[in-house]
């Protein structure tokens, strides 16, 4: 029933998504992008794809941060424009997206005033899609509670901050911990949001969202190994709402070292494949990587279903892959270091 | 005959181009536009081919121009066509010169655009400050009252505040201004952050502000804040600095505030004259790089169009000279070597271009060589498809049949009168408006098709003269062939009445041309007369304009020499549309002539109209092998005798060609090859000659041995096409009846809702206004008298009338209705048409 309803608001969006989507990058274009001598090179190359001329008015030398600027200001305008035309529930489906870069943004400016940055240093630094009115005078808060009254108790993140709220100093420490509970609130919150909307878009959204989910709770953990941070305290931040939930969370949660967390993924068959196929030798994917190819797959994986949001998540995800993807060829080549230039992430 | 019959001769031919001629010879090449280059280095990326550079250099002097284009937009400088010719492609040596203009230029206004940012965000600083001290100032006054210090003014304050009784505490604020849409949001962060402790006021600036760097125009506020102690202050500033406020310092003091106003004030005036100075200097930069941005764009972009030619080029071993493959039109070798003659010369190279005709077996591009006349209609047909390799191009019979077609839809003399003086007037005035480069989309439209637009107009006037229809109405020039010869008392009180065709009431003989006007006053059975006529009509155009293309594809078979196809396509074809709908065709003549009010034996009914049979049921009858169970008894349901034996060997005949189409040519094809298994397989293979040197060798695409169920899934598809697409188009061909009936309603609404009434509305306030002028100068009554009367029997007159129109009072009493579908109509009285 969904289904035959959901042109009416979104099927224009939909078909305009799947176009975009068409621009992606093929394997093809990245065997040619990896031939290239100079940024130069790299910039006619992409002349001929969807990218066209969105190159064409900058002066040369190119530099990769002008690339990754412009790569990054093509998406954006892209994801604005379907954010614009869109309607409810779509809408607030597509803000969801947005306050993940919200939650970035907010730690990278209270990182860089912890180290003394000049707020108009960091500014450029942030996520567009991210951005909020009050952002910029975030530096006026020296504590969590602080943090939340003064600036975040209006953005849409307010209801994911409620537990992050005390009297601590910001330090380091702090602001990952803020950071990650940040994501579990948020998370959460998306995987109910989609599931509250149903039909399809649950279905592939929460597939996606659960990933993500363990993902970060693998992820935190690998990283706490050797911190200060405790076991009780690690357990707070794991996002609840993946397929490790909650036999997996609580085995992680008691995990020691990176032997103990592979033998956790051993009882999950995709995490499983993940964790084998791993390493940190010379020529071995790592396993940031592998989850990168593993998230590529789900966010392909979602188009092949219709009448559904999932899409538009997807999309952006894809996007932002084949950014990175540029930004590490085009690195590569300016750098001419050119034994890792395939350590990009192909997605069709 | 040859090159409109059929699309161009093309031949492959080899390029040798000497590598310091070859820019030149493209050069000329490119201007003639008769050259398809094909690409030698397919598999080489985009960035690793030869002219690279040149082409990324091209790019760059590009990106300059659009610079300055923008920078010209910004100003708003009107940038000059290109007087006079296209310039030409400058040669190589131009372009280092060209990038020298372009990086000066650049640099320049790059340069001035510094100075003039930074001088206007000077500017926007003090005008910023000139407002913030006006409107602080109003703040204060309205606290202050009488006194003018800051001193009371905290006073006022604080006893504002019954909860804080600090007594000397020094109230400090910062003023400044912010962006007027931020404002909300920065009032409630002030107040959450310093827990309401601060004081804002802010007044709007009512004029926008200029932003230096984008030089938008936007709307602030001035902001001034009210706070205490050191810690609020800091905490104040970081908000500001966050929300984008700029502060600026304000005395306490008013007469402090008043000097520093003084200062601003003239500061601004210095300012302005810099200010108006570097403006100019932009302007006076931007004026002249107008004159001739758009001859730049022309040359860059032949620049990198010839590079882009050139990388398409294979370079030889010795280096020495550049070798391309190019289709040219046999015809046009002539031009084509003399063009690489002047390119040679202008290059000054002593080695001549080598230019040689290659054979080969792949399928030539189709060229049709067009005029301003023809491309038009040719555009046309590329719309639908682009005909293969030297097939028939029907775009030649297009300029009849399309404007013909239209005009079968839009009959009227008026209207196509007024389609034609638009279309005659812009092919008149063709060379102004070319050069005017009007880039409305519409209108470009309507420019490209001026001479379809002509013909349109032409061909409508003349089936207006045939429908006899002149804006919804129509021309007596013959004398209609009706008469009424009913008395006086009849035609004063019937309220309709028939004009009999037998009687004297016809003179029977037709109206010369065309419908008989008369048919304008028969309101009751007008449309359907013209609804019998026009169906009719549209149908036989219909039917023979497809027996006209299904020859057109004879003529294909015999030059492409496919013998099969005319035997098993083409004849099978034919058959059907002429055993079926042809046939139909046939019937419609028959039953034009033999049937008739005033057969020659006058008693036999069966020729008479009242058994004249319809056309549609008779077909369908004919399909489904049955006759007419609704036949009136006393007439004959044939036409003529053996109608309905002929009719079934027709079907049937017609039927049977449907499996011929289906499974002849696959079968023939079958057979074939299995023909050529059993000889040995001899593979027909051209011999296919090389060029002199270096020529690749050019891959056969003729391959005999199809796989046969594509060749039936094909056929299949084509037959059902076929047989389903004639009985569909006969119908579509009713379509032209449609659009006609429309139109000519529409036309009869739009006279009478439109035309007429502004018509008639005018007449009045003309009389009106000449009379009263004259009752004014004259002053004599009778005159006025008979101007009322006339104003006031006009639309009397149109009331009584017999078809709403305004005709005479007699026309109403002749109105009447007809029997004869065929040919019969009411008496025209008055010859005028009203």
């Amino acid at each position: 029933m969904k289904g035959c309803i959901f042109n009416i608001d979104a099927g224009y969006l939909e078909g305009l998504c799947r176009g975009f989507k068409c621009g992606i990058l093929k394997q093809s274009d990245y065997l040619n992008l990896v031939q290239c001598e100079t940024l130069e090179d790299l910039k006619l190359h992409l002349q001929g794809t969807d990218y066209g001329t969105f190159l064409a008015n900058e002066p040369s030398p190119l530099s990769v941060s002008t690339i990754d600027d412009k790569l990054r200001e093509k998406l954006v305008i892209e994801f604005q424009h379907l954010r614009n035309h869109s309607v409810e529930p779509m809408s607030t489906f597509l803000d969801f997206i947005t306050y993940s870069y919200m939650i970035d943004n907010i730690i990278l400016l209270i990182t860089g005033t912890l180290h003394q940055r000049p707020i108009s240093e960091l500014i450029p630094k942030c996520h567009p899609l991210g951005s909020f009115e009050q952002m910029e005078a975030i530096h006026v808060a020296a504590t969590p509670a602080e943090l939340y009254n003064a600036v975040l108790v209006d953005t849409p993140l307010a209801p994911f901050f409620v537990d992050c709220i005390s009297e601590q100093d910001l330090d380091e420490m702090n602001i990952e911990i803020i950071r990650n509970t940040l994501y579990k609130a948020y998370l959460e919150a998306f995987y109910e949001f989609c599931k509250l909307i149903g039909g399809t878009t649950a279905d592939v959204m929460c597939e996606i969202l659960a990933f993500e989910a363990d993902r970060r709770a693998i992820i935190i953990t690998i990283n706490s190994f050797g911190t200060e941070l405790s076991k009780d305290d690690r357990a707070k931040l794991y996002p609840r709402c993946g397929k490790l939930n909650p036999d997996g969370l609580a085995a992680l949660a008691r995990a020691d070292d990176y032997e103990q967390v592979k033998a956790v993924a051993e009882y999950y068959a995709e995490y499983a494949a993940l964790f084998e196929g791993a390493g940190n030798n010379v020529g071995d994917k790592t396993l940031e990587d592998k989850f990168f190819e593993h998230e590529v797959t789900l966010n392909v994986n979602a188009f092949l279903q219709q009448f559904h949001f999932g899409v538009f998540y997807s999309y952006l995800k894809l996007k932002e892959q084949e950014c990175r993807n540029i930004v590490w060829i085009s690195e590569c080549v300016a750098q001419k270091h050119r034994a890792k230039i395939d350590n990009y992430i192909p997605i069709f | 005959m040859g090159s409109l019959f059929r699309s161009e001769e093309m031949t492959l031919c080899q390029l040798f181009l000497q590598s310091e001629a070859a820019y030149a010879c493209v050069s000329e090449l490119g201007e003639l536009g008769l050259v398809q280059f094909r690409d030698l280095n397919p598999d080489v990326n985009a960035f690793q081919r030869k002219f690279v550079n040149e082409v990324r250099r091209c790019d760059e002097m590009e990106r300059k121009l659009r610079y300055l284009e923008k920078e010209i937009r910004r100003d708003g400088i009107p940038m000059l066509e290109i007087p006079g010719e296209v310039p030409e492609a400058p040669q190589p040596r131009e372009m280092i010169d060209l990038e020298a203009t372009f990086e000066k230029l650049e640099n320049e206004l790059r340069e001035v655009n510094q100075n003039a940012e930074a001088l206007k965000r000077n500017y926007l600083e003090l005008t910023e400050l000139k407002h913030i001290l006006r409107k602080t100032q109003v703040f204060f006054d309205e606290h202050e009252g009488g006194a003018s210090t800051t001193e009371s003014m905290t006073r006022a304050l604080i006893s504002d505040d019954p909860n804080k009784h600090m007594g000397q505490v020094q109230l400090g604020f910062v003023a400044g201004v912010i962006l007027r849409e931020r404002i909300p949001a920065f009032e409630r962060m002030l107040w959450r952050a310093c827990r309401g402790n601060v004081f804002l006021r802010q007044a709007e600036i009512d004029t926008p502000l200029e932003d230096p760097s984008s030089s938008d125009q936007v709307y602030k506020s001035v902001f001034i804040i009210f706070f205490q102690g050191d810690q609020l202050k800091t905490r104040v500033k970081k908000i500001c600095e966050g929300f984008r406020a700029t502060l600026y310092p304000c005395p306490e003091a008013p007469a402090d505030r008043r000097e520093m106003a003084m200062g601003v004030m003239t500061r601004i005036e210095d300012l302005n004259t810099v200010l108006g100075q570097t403006q100019d200097h932009r302007h006076r930069v931007l004026v002249a790089a107008a004159k001739n941005i758009k001859n730049w764009f022309v040359k860059v972009r032949k620049i990198k169009a010839i590079y882009h030619t050139l990388n398409l080029f294979n370079l030889d071993v010795t280096q020495k000279c550049l070798i391309a493959e190019c289709w040219v039109p046999a015809l046009d070798l002539e031009t084509i070597q003399l063009a690489l003659r002047r390119g040679t010369e202008r290059s000054g190279s002593s080695v001549p271009p080598i230019l040689n005709r290659m054979e080969t077996l792949e399928d030539p591009p189709t060229y049709n060589r067009t005029n301003k006349f023809t491309s038009a209609f040719q555009n046309l047909i590329y719309a639908y498809g682009v005909a293969t390799y030297r097939e028939v191009n029907p775009a030649p019979y297009t300029i009849i049949t399309f404007p013909f077609l239209f005009a079968v839809m839009f009959g009227d003399l008026g209207h196509g009168a007024i389609m034609a003086v638009f279309g005659f007037w812009m092919c008149y005035k063709e060379k102004p408006l070319q050069a005017k480069k009007i880039d409305s989309e519409i209108w470009n439209i309507f420019f490209g098709g001026r001479y379809i637009v002509l013909l349109m107009g032409l061909f409508s006037m003349y089936t207006g003269l045939i429908y006899n229809d002149i804006f919804s109405k129509s021309l007596n020039i013959f004398g209609s062939s009706w008469r009424q010869n009913y008395n006086e008392s009849t035609l004063t009180t019937a309220k309709s009445l028939q004009l009999n065709p037998d009687s004297m009431d016809y003179l029977q003989h037709p109206y010369p041309f065309g419908i008989d006007p008369v048919w304008q006053l028969a309101e009751a059975n007008k449309i359907i007369f013209m609804n019998a006529y026009k169906m009719k009509i549209s149908i036989i155009i219909g039917v023979f304009h497809m027996l006209f293309g299904v020859c057109l594809s004879l003529w294909n078979h015999l030059y492409f020499k496919r013998r099969i196809s005319v035997y098993v396509e083409f004849i099978p074809q034919i058959l059907f549309l002429l055993l079926l709908f042809f046939y139909m065709v046939l019937l419609m003549f028959i039953k034009w002539t033999s049937y008739g009010p005033s057969p020659p034996n006058f008693d036999d009914v069966r020729t008479s109209g009242y058994c004249a049979p319809s056309i549609l049921i008779t077909f369908i009858n004919m399909m489904l092998f049955k006759t007419d169970p609704n036949m009136r008894t006393d007439c004959d349901d044939t036409m003529f005798a053996g109608q309905m034996g002929l009719q079934k060997f027709f079907v049937i005949a017609a039927l049977m060609c449907v499996p011929v189409m289906l499974f002849g040519k696959p079968y023939f094809i079958m057979k074939e090859q299995k023909a050529r298994a059993s000889q040995g397989h001899q593979s027909i293979e051209a011999s296919a000659e090389n060029g002199t040197a270096g020529g690749a060798p050019v891959p056969a695409s003729a391959h005999h041995d199809e796989d046969i169920t594509e060749v039936f899934i094909h056929q299949a598809i084509h037959t059902i096409e076929y047989v389903l697409g004639s009985v569909s188009h006969t119908a579509s061909y009713l379509r032209l009846w449609a659009l006609s009936l429309a139109h000519a309603q529409l036309a009869e609404v739009a006279w009478n809702m439109l035309l007429r009434k502004g018509i008639s509305t005018l007449i009045i306030i003309h009389t009106l206004s000449t009379c009263r002028a004259a009752c004014r100068t004259r002053r004599r009554t009778c005159a006025c008298g008979r101007c009322r009367w006339r104003t006031r029997s006009s639309p009397r007159s149109r009331g009584t009338c017999c078809s709403g129109k305004a005709c005479s009072p007699r026309a109403t009493r002749a109105a009447s209705t007809c029997t004869w579908c065929s040919r019969a109509g009411p008496p025209s009285p008055s010859p005028s048409w009203c």
